[in-house]
């Protein structure tokens, strides 16, 4: 491993199915040690991004690497550093838990059983249940030990926290901080509820229709947006050097989100930062200017959603 | 991973060892009871042509060959079946319960964890089948059926071992391509079979050059050979010229007066006609000395169709597109 290289770094990746882009063009790189949210609507192309990662699925253009190697072709490599959670949590239904994690001992060079057993205890999972008769939640939970006994150096976790009770998150949420503070871990996980998230990424992937629209630091993306409001009587016009996101009107009020490179001090306009689920909504509701991947060249001009 | 695939189809292969133990006892019960009315035919000097000939001779005659056809058709299914039983789930399972995505992003590539879930599975079918195959070949003996007759060349010697493996592999295989294991069970069952009947008619009689004779040479086909053709054939040769078949000289021999001129009695048989047309009857047949090349050849063409099916299994998993 080459220490300098990314966790994961993606160039002009893309899948297709059939005819259609599952995702398209995604460029971007997770910097170890960092907890990356994917976030997008469903069939955005989450998944399809996290098995490539995972070296499930082969991509049909561009290149995905996993600290600087190819889940294609160094793929024991890559599979050692990895701990992937399938969105559908498979699991041996017929396995008792003690099992599970024997099926994981047996296939892993680094198998870390004690910390796994005494996590399922923590939790209350017997390990003489059969999985197929644990709640939904609980084999969630046996998924995600499966991932963490590797003690990977990156995690890939698709969506999470779904199955998970409000307690259960929470929970979940402290594991992964530990793993990167303890073990410098990182973490790219998927969801489509962003509030989950907000409280412990520190990086932030908006993925939308097959394409990727932000992935930069969470400070980042916060400070270079705002989120203007003016009566829509006597809507002004907009400050220069901003980008439109999204507009959203009624006949009291406008407001448009934009992304800004300094701040905005047109007096017309009322500026509010906005939350990290407002950015987010902003870009899936209105597709977003495309190619503002953040941290790559911009032209800073207006987008022609400006109506 | 070994333990692994142990552990996911355990019920299969226990149900499988559970199944072979009940007909290896059955077949044991059968086979004691047909040796036994055979005993006591041969020690009262019974013939088959005159089985009433005492009470002793027909009361053991009523106990022979009960079974042979279902025993016949047991030792011939069972071990395919355990074959398709465990080939089609071993890949198809994972599939459908998403389970070769856990799999696949342990710490081993996936052709690993085929080849070892396919090796355990061929061991464990092999293992069992061969077991089973000195117990066959003991009633196939006791029951006084020559092994090299098709019905029971299927069941004798090392040839079953290769079809349950071929049964094993066409089910992995059709598993993996398919998906679901309803679907490729059901597409097994008659591939199986046509590839069984296909080999069995068409290419297990030339597997190894047969033998000849021509029937006034006094060798005769017994019941231990395996007789695959006769016919009228031109002096010089053991089979039909180019362009005919074995009955393409029949017509000439039935159309044509098989008395010489002016004798009284008919010459013996067709000889005759024979001789007027520069013919001679042959009888083309699988002598019994023929068994192991031929059972040895026939493992060959089944263990290659098996590697065949392997090979396409692994490329298969290898460009897997989910």
């Amino acid at each position: 491993m080459s220490e300098s290289a990314p966790a994961l770094e993606t160039a002009g990746l893309g899948k297709r199915y059939g005819r259609k882009w599952a995702l398209e063009d995604c460029s971007f790189r997770v910097p170890t040690g960092r907890i990356a949210a994917l976030v997008g609507p469903n069939g955005a192309g989450k998944s399809t991004l996290l098995r490539m990662a995972a070296g499930i699925t082969k991509p049909t253009a561009g290149d995905v690497r996993v600290f600087g190697r190819s889940p294609q072709k160094q793929t024991v490599a890559v599979l050692r550093q990895i701990g992937y959670l399938d969105q559908e949590r498979p699991l041996y239904r017929s396995f008792r838990v003690a099992e599970m994690l024997r099926f994981g001992e047996k296939l892993n060079p680094d198998w870390y059983d004690a910390a796994a057993r005494s996590y399922l205890d923590t939790l209350e999972i017997p390990t003489t249940s059969k999985v197929g008769k644990l709640s939904v939640g609980q084999q969630a939970q046996v998924a995600l030990t499966m991932c963490l006994a590797k003690r990977p150096a990156l995690l890939l976790l698709d969506e999470p926290v779904a199955a998970l009770d409000p307690v259960a998150r929470e929970g979940l949420m402290h594991i992964l901080l530990r793993s990167v503070v303890d073990h410098n871990t990182t973490v790219v996980l998927s969801s489509h509820a962003v509030a989950d998230l907000a409280t412990i990424c520190d990086y932030v992937i908006i993925l939308s229709a097959s394409r990727v629209y932000v992935a930069d630091d969470l400070d980042y993306v916060l400070a270079s947006h705002r989120l203007l409001m003016a009566s829509s009587e006597q809507a002004p016009a907009l400050p220069p050097g901003v980008v439109v996101v999204s507009t959203g009107s009624s006949e009291r009020q406008t407001n448009v989100l934009v992304r800004v490179e300094q701040p905005v001090t047109d007096p017309s306009w009322r500026v509010v930062e906005p939350t990290l689920e407002e950015i987010v909504i902003a870009y899936l509701r209105e597709k977003g200017p495309r190619n503002l991947v953040f941290g790559e060249p911009r032209d800073g001009g207006l987008s022609e959603d400006v109506r | 991973m070994i333990w692994a695939t142990w552990r996911m189809h355990r019920s299969v292969f226990i149900s499988s060892i559970v199944v072979a133990v009940a007909l290896a006892i059955w077949l044991a019960v059968t086979g004691t009871m047909e040796a036994n009315s055979w005993a006591i035919f041969t020690s009262h000097h019974c013939s088959i042509d005159f089985p009433g000939s005492s009470l002793v001779c027909m009361n053991s005659l009523s106990g022979v060959g009960n079974f042979s056809s279902a025993n016949a058709a047991l030792c011939g299914a069972l071990p395919a079946l355990l074959g398709m039983v465990l080939g089609v789930p071993l890949v198809a399972s994972e599939i459908q319960q998403g389970t070769n995505r856990l799999a696949w992003t342990q710490s081993i590539t996936r052709t690993r964890w085929l080849l070892v879930k396919i090796g355990v599975g061929a061991l464990f079918t092999a293992v069992i089948v061969g077991a089973l195959a000195p117990l066959v070949w003991w009633w196939t003996d006791a029951a006084q059926r020559s092994h090299i007759q098709p019905a029971n060349f299927d069941i004798s010697g090392v040839v079953e071992v290769a079809y349950a493996l071929f049964a094993f592999m066409l089910g992995v295989a059709l598993g993996t391509l398919i998906r679901r294991s309803g679907w490729a069970f059901a597409a097994c069952v008659p591939i199986f079979a046509l590839v069984r009947a296909g080999v069995r008619l068409y290419i297990r009689p030339g597997l190894v050059s047969p033998a000849t004779a021509s029937v006034s040479a006094s060798t005769s086909v017994g019941n231990n050979d395996w007789f695959l053709n006769a016919g009228f054939v031109p002096l010089g040769r053991s089979n039909p010229a180019p362009g005919q078949t074995w009955s393409s000289n029949d017509s000439i021999i039935q159309n044509c007066q098989n008395f010489a001129p002016g004798a009284q009695k008919p010459a013996h048989g067709a000889t005759y006609c024979e001789k007027l047309n520069h013919l001679h009857y042959v009888v083309q047949f699988q002598p019994a000395s023929h068994f192991w090349a031929l059972q040895g050849a026939e493992s060959g063409v089944f263990l290659v169709l098996a590697g065949i099916l392997l090979g396409l299994t692994v490329l298969a998993v290898r460009r897997w597109r989910t």
